[in-house]
């Protein structure tokens, strides 16, 4: 028999370890999180990072870790923009010079205290600007630094309003992506809109994601005949949200706001609804709405309307097939980006998309300094960037929102996601 | 009332997921007196395995066989090779070994499948049984069953035959067992052999709801080491109760205790075993050890 001493002892290592473990998962899916910066910039000769025939771009993603396949596209579509161009003779600039454009990509596995390491690792060797990185609260570290380094930490791939909204305060960061916010919004509006009493049941994110993504919706439905009769949340770290979608199962609502960020949990969501008879109409956020990997697995056919939002063709959907800038990102992206990865996640696409916005932002930089750079990049208006949708537009020049403005309800087909029209 | 046996069965349901690695854990402590941390690392290698096999076309239930048999395999050779130079000496460091092979095997995993979570088949239908009113899905009844086989099979494994005679023996005094003449070298690969195996059946039953990845049983692990412990760690009745206990502890409190929601149900289970473990410290379904002195 073990003696009694032995057994505490040993209970208390795996007390320990389990908490050490529930520290780190809990760390490790954070969608959230703020910060903060000021100052103001100023400029030099020629800035660190450009010479006559080339410039050098600086990112870090996450490579490795649960955030992996997004981090990996956010640094494939930027690549395969900037290395096709490159190949096709360099980027023109505004001082009338034609450069190539490199870029230094590092992992940070979705971890802030990594993120600052590589920025001034990035920093270091001389970037000239710091540009798409994947992740709110990795960029939420850096924003402060960059802001004191006056280095740009431009177009970066998140939803989080903390990066655009006041750009008078961090005048060297700015965000690519319509916001979490604006996807509530557009959906709250959808039912505002439907000319009937509507009943609704949310289901989010206990963190800055699921909260952006309940306030716009809130703030739409406001005064309006739609009622919130159920809500629950949820952790990323959790292994089924099976017990939340039983009690909002009990409201019986006509629709479902399932700001769920984890592909497993959302698919969780489609599967158990149906099977405990709750068929309401359910809005799934744009990164866990991907048909492949969420629809089909989740047998979401079975629900009378699944709606998400959209800004950009999906170049691996067969609709688009003839499309001439998917038959450019899909022949480019073979040849540079699935050295990276070959797994699609929108996010190649918004990186790609973030290339074409370089490239315009180049065209208007007058001085090789990174204030001349900031300055052309906060100019940009009415550019249509390849592949995104009719309607949606580039504009920089707003001083409170991201750099894409637009975005567009759209509604699950039966393969792929066609323009909402109605309720 | 619908709504709280609803409640409770979801609560079974997800219980079922820890219990069946807590068995494996239980299993590996009854065999050589060990807690392994990289229980959950060694079932998702082996669902891995399973996992690679489908995608080259091979059926479900033959890359499970395949799946399963790698798992003894691999069971075994870790404990002969890595754990069997730290058995009998300190604990702690064995324990620590064991965190150092979940971190380990986690990376192999991933250097083969990426750390992108994927879907995995399941050997079960996606439907549902409605019993009146209550919905249980196939999946979870399926889950369950197998689990309780394998509960029954390792009950009676350890009870009534003289391999598991041989095992607890070897566990319990291993000079001894040497001396009586026990292959106590054999008889713990044997040992960590059907743990692993049976933490990759655990893995195959949780792939298709948890998606597999490197740390698909990262979370799922702190539950069953709770359940294991809460059991009494050589009780695999007690793993599985209590298994169940906490899924569905976790449920009702989130469902029912207004200030406790959704955010704070986690920590109610925990609660709970910490005032259990103070009043029992040998676990629920644990004996108590007595020291003559």
């Amino acid at each position: 028999m073990m003696n009694f001493q032995k057994t505490t002892r040993l209970s208390g290592a795996v007390a320990i370890a389990g908490i050490a473990a529930l520290l780190i998962s809990g760390c490790t899916r954070d969608a959230g999180g703020t910060g903060n910066g000021g100052g103001a910039g100023g400029g030099t000769e020629a800035s660190p990072g450009i010479t006559d025939d080339s410039l050098s771009l600086g990112i870090s993603s996450p490579l490795s870790g649960p955030t992996a396949g997004p981090g990996s596209c956010t640094v494939a579509g930027l690549y395969t923009y900037l290395e096709a161009k490159n190949a096709d003779g360099g980027f023109e600039f505004g001082d009338g010079k034609t450069r190539s454009v490199d870029l230094t990509y590092l992992d940070d596995a979705y971890d802030p205290a990594k993120a600052v390491s590589n920025f001034r690792q990035l920093v270091n060797e001389e970037v000239f600007a710091y540009v798409g990185a994947l992740g709110t609260p990795t960029n939420a570290a850096i924003m402060p630094i960059a802001d004191e380094e006056e280095v740009p930490q431009v177009l970066l791939i998140t939803g989080a309003t903390a990066f655009s909204e006041d750009q008078a305060a961090n005048p060297w960061t700015y965000g690519l992506l319509p916001t979490y916010y604006d996807e509530g919004f557009a959906f709250g509006e959808l039912l505002a809109g439907a000319g009937e009493p509507v009943t609704v049941a949310t289901l989010a994110q206990n963190d800055d994601f699921g909260e952006d993504y309940l306030a716009g919706f809130e703030a739409a439905i406001e005064g309006s005949d739609v009622e919130v009769v159920g809500s629950a949340t949820y952790e990323p770290s959790d292994t089924t949200l099976n017990p939340q979608v039983t009690e909002l199962a009990a409201t019986q609502a006509d629709a479902l706001l399932s700001a769920v960020s984890v592909t497993p949990l959302q698919v969780g969501v489609l599967t158990r609804a149906q099977s405990v008879g709750w068929l309401p109409r359910v809005f799934l956020p744009s990164n866990t709405s991907t048909p492949g990997t969420i629809i089909e697995p989740g047998a979401g056919g079975a629900y009378p309307a699944l709606y998400s939002t959209s800004l950009t063709k999906t170049p691996v959907s067969p609709a688009v097939a003839e499309d001439e800038d998917v038959i450019a990102y899909n022949e480019a992206f073979k040849q540079y980006g699935s050295t990276i990865t070959t797994t699609y996640t929108p996010h190649c696409v918004w990186s790609y998309i973030e290339g074409a916005i370089l490239e315009e932002a180049f065209k208007g930089m007058e001085e090789p300094t990174r204030d001349s750079f900031m300055e052309a990049l906060k100019s940009i208006q009415g550019f249509e960037a390849p592949l995104l949708l009719d309607g949606i537009t580039v504009d920089t020049t707003r001083d409170d929102q991201p750099a894409i403005d637009g975005i567009e309800l759209v509604q699950f087909n039966g393969t792929g996601y066609a323009p909402v029209e109605s309720y | 009332m619908q709504y709280f046996i609803q409640v409770v069965v979801d609560g079974v349901a997800t219980g079922a997921i820890y219990g069946a690695l807590a068995l494996a854990i239980v299993l590996v402590n009854r065999a050589t007196g060990l807690i392994n941390f990289a229980q959950g690392a060694m079932a998702v290698m082996s669902t891995f395995v399973a996992f690679g096999l489908i995608r080259a076309g091979v059926p479900l239930l033959l890359a499970a066989v395949v799946a399963i048999v790698f798992a003894f395999a691999l069971g075994a050779f870790l404990e002969r090779v890595v754990v069997r130079r730290f058995e009998g000496g300190d604990p702690d460091s064995a324990v620590v070994v064991t965190i150092g092979l979940l971190v380990l095997l986690g990376g192999i995993s991933a250097l083969f499948f990426g750390y992108e979570p994927q879907p995995f088949p399941s050997f079960f239908p996606l439907g549902t049984i409605n019993i009146f009113g209550v919905f249980v899905s196939l999946r979870s009844v399926g889950t369950i069953v197998i689990l309780l086989v394998a509960m029954v099979l390792l009950q009676v494994l350890f009870r009534s035959t003289k391999l598991g005679l041989a095992m607890r023996a070897v566990a319990d005094n291993p000079r001894s067992s040497a001396l009586s003449g026990l292959p106590v070298s054999r008889l713990l690969m044997v040992g960590w052999g059907l743990a692993a195996a049976l933490g990759a059946i655990a893995g195959l039953l949780v792939a298709p709801q948890l998606f597999i990845s490197p740390g698909m049983l990262d979370f799922a692990l702190v539950y069953a080491l709770a359940a294991a412990i809460l059991g009494g760690l050589d009780s695999p009745v007690g793993a599985v109760v209590s298994a169940a206990f906490i899924g569905v502890v976790e449920g009702l409190a989130g469902a029912y205790i207004d200030f406790i929601g959704d955010d704070l149900k986690i920590a109610v289970p925990f609660a709970v075993m910490i005032f259990i473990l103070v009043l029992r410290p040998q676990g629920l379904f644990g004996r108590k050890v007595v020291v003559r002195v």
